[in-house]
């Protein structure tokens, strides 16, 4: 029982998501993306940046992740709608991403990284992407496919599962509903409410407390 | 030759679990591939919406049925972050162990699944009778073999009981030495080298950009791993070193080497248990009541509207993430929405990918070095 587990520092995390979000807003500050270093409010409270932009200046702000900032890895694509969120916020997509210090080793080798002592881009980020969409029967934005290939079954299933349409995204398909459902069946929208059984309050009232009986006003 | 489609599933020894792999051959040779996926998607993620943050951990033991105590603390940690609770550290030990408990039997399930695979039957007793050793222990804290429901927003549901150290130190120094003897039986058996070596090569830069993590991509030769690049939990403070294997080619990793790390892994998760369970704090023979603030404080059970959690967590097939958004008033106790990302998910249709090039037979050991578990990947 000697070393300990290597870990990446406070001072490490703080430091390269501010550079992180500095790189970002200095780009397209003034083009209206926010980007800007938040944390984590539970575990180790570790730093993290938080862009949120438009889906026109999406592809822009992807390739400067990928290609300024190092990301690599982009871990999931969620959907989510908001039908009383108004005529600005009828949907939103949350990208959330990583820059891990990976890259291929020769045959026979291998990179053992000390978290302590990593440097510069070499240092994990995370990046959480936030993107407003309008309300509407159609909300849509652009692929990131072909910069990540992560990011394509993400994608497929944000689609089948939320109906946010990828705007160029090669392929598309049911992945996880059956390819036979009906055109515009996404159930993750609110209009459709779980059912358990017959009751159709199951999705607003779990426990069933606001049950009522069938017979419920009649003469017994 | 003519090319032809062959579909292997949904019931097929290869598929582990429910799903259909498509196969264009030329003779022998794999040149094409599509996976299907979805044929026990429960739809998880909408049931979550409609069910308090306490209600939602069962279902997200549910998710992989083998490795259900890490997804449950994955699912914890981002409604920890959503509802800004504390964890004491004792409570922050036990999940750990229990954690690494778990990893342990997810990988022992794994070599036992995959031993058939590629013809060596009797791996599969042999690991299932260490794996019950395991199953006990867990069962000891969440009182139930397989689905826990262990870990709480803020702590844990019971302390470890009385005696639990002692029996969790014997198991792990028996089944170091078991490692050892798997080691004697398959690292240069005939079968397992012919079978392994020389397929499935997949890069380190090419899996991460595809998404694929966990022990896959430190078999190919890098050491990246959520418990040390998204620190979380003591993993910190306990004695290990991420388990990382040299690959044999400049192609990458091959299911050789997928073997290996995982029984590296399984080492350094044995390092890990018995040094947690002489540092936990209390004392590893202290039983404190339910509720009792060495292990469980108190948290908010509602979360402001536009307010967001999330985890990222190294599972024992690569980081799983959970995403939620906070509901407001309207939604009571319930998250706004779940988003739940699987490892194997993206993994699988990678995969699929891979396969391209290799014979037909070797479509079974390329799959199974990845370790696909369905019921996380359909949901």
């Amino acid at each position: 029982m000697t070393e300990m587990g290597t870990t990446v520092t406070k001072e490490q995390n703080s430091s390269a998501a501010k550079i992180a979000a500095e790189s970002v807003s200095s780009r397209f500050g003034e083009a209206g993306v926010v980007a800007e270093v938040a944390s984590h409010s539970a575990g180790k409270k570790y730093d993290f940046v938080r862009i949120r932009c438009s889906g026109t200046q999406w592809r822009a702000v992807a390739k400067h992740l990928k290609y300024e900032c190092g990301v690599n890895h982009c871990a999931m694509v969620s959907g989510t709608h908001y039908p009383e969120g108004g005529s600005e916020k009828g949907w939103e997509v949350a990208y959330h991403m990583n820059r891990w210090p990976i890259h291929n080793v020769e045959a026979h080798t291998m990179t053992v990284h000390k978290g302590e002592e990593l440097k510069g881009d070499d240092i994990p980020v995370e990046f959480e992407i936030f993107i407003d969409l309008p309300a509407g029967d159609a909300p849509s934005v652009p692929s990131i496919q072909d910069l990540w290939v992560g990011a394509d079954w993400n994608e497929k299933e944000t689609w089948d599962l939320v109906g946010i349409d990828f705007e160029g995204h090669e392929n598309m398909h049911r992945v996880l509903n059956p390819h036979d459902s009906p055109v515009g069946f996404h159930p993750l929208q609110r209009q459709h409410k779980i059912r358990y059984h017959d009751f159709n309050e199951m999705y607003d009232d779990p426990q069933g407390f606001g049950r009522k009986p069938v017979d419920e006003g009649r003469v017994k | 030759m003519a090319e032809m489609w062959i579909t292997m599933g949904p019931q097929h020894p290869m598929t582990h679990g429910l799903w259909t792999l498509r196969v264009k051959v030329d003779g022998e040779t794999v040149t094409d591939t599509e996976a299907e996926l979805g044929y026990i998607h429960r739809g998880v993620e909408k049931i979550c919406e409609a069910r308090d943050f306490t209600q939602i951990t069962p279902y997200c033991d549910r998710l992989c049925y083998v490795s259900a105590m890490t997804w449950a603390h994955s699912y914890i940690m981002a409604a920890e972050d959503l509802l800004e609770a504390e964890v004491p550290e004792r409570a922050e030990y036990i999940r750990l162990m229990a954690a690494e408990v778990q990893r342990l039997a997810s990988h022992l399930m794994w070599l036992g699944a995959f031993g058939p695979d590629i013809g060596n039957l009797t791996l599969m007793t042999w690991c299932l009778r260490d794996r019950e050793m395991f199953l006990d222990l867990l069962q000891e804290l969440g009182g139930s073999r397989m689905h826990y429901n262990y870990p709480r927003v803020g702590g844990v549901k019971r302390d470890i009981p009385i005696g639990w150290a002692n029996r969790l130190k014997a198991k792990v120094r028996l089944f170091e030495n078991r490692i050892n003897e798997y080691e004697m039986l398959l690292d240069e058996s005939t079968i397992w080298l012919v079978r392994l070596q020389g397929v499935g090569y997949a890069t380190a830069e090419d899996q991460i950009d595809a998404g694929v993590t966990g022990p896959n991509i430190r078999a190919a030769g890098v050491n990246a791993d959520a418990r040390w690049t998204n620190p979380y939990s003591v993993y910190d403070e306990v004695d290990w070193e991420p388990a990382v294997e040299k690959p044999t080619s400049i192609k990458g990793a091959d299911c050789y080497d997928r073997y290996r790390v995982r029984m590296e892994e399984m080492r350094q998760s044995c390092r890990m248990l018995l040094d947690a369970i002489e540092k936990i704090p209390g004392g590893a023979n202290t039983h404190y009541q339910p509720g009792d603030e060495m292990i469980i404080t108190k948290a908010p059970t509602r979360a402001p509207e536009g307010s967001t959690g999330f985890s990222t967590y190294e599972c024992t097939r690569g980081v799983s993430n959970f995403y939620l958004q906070g509901g407001g008033d309207s939604r009571g106790k319930n998250p706004y929405r779940v988003s739940i990302r699987s490892p194997m998910f993206i993994t699988i249709p990678y995969v699929a990918k891979t396969m391209i090039g290799y014979k037909v037979a070797d479509i079974p050991a390329i799959m199974g070095s990845f370790d696909p578990c369905i019921g996380e990947t359909d949901r």
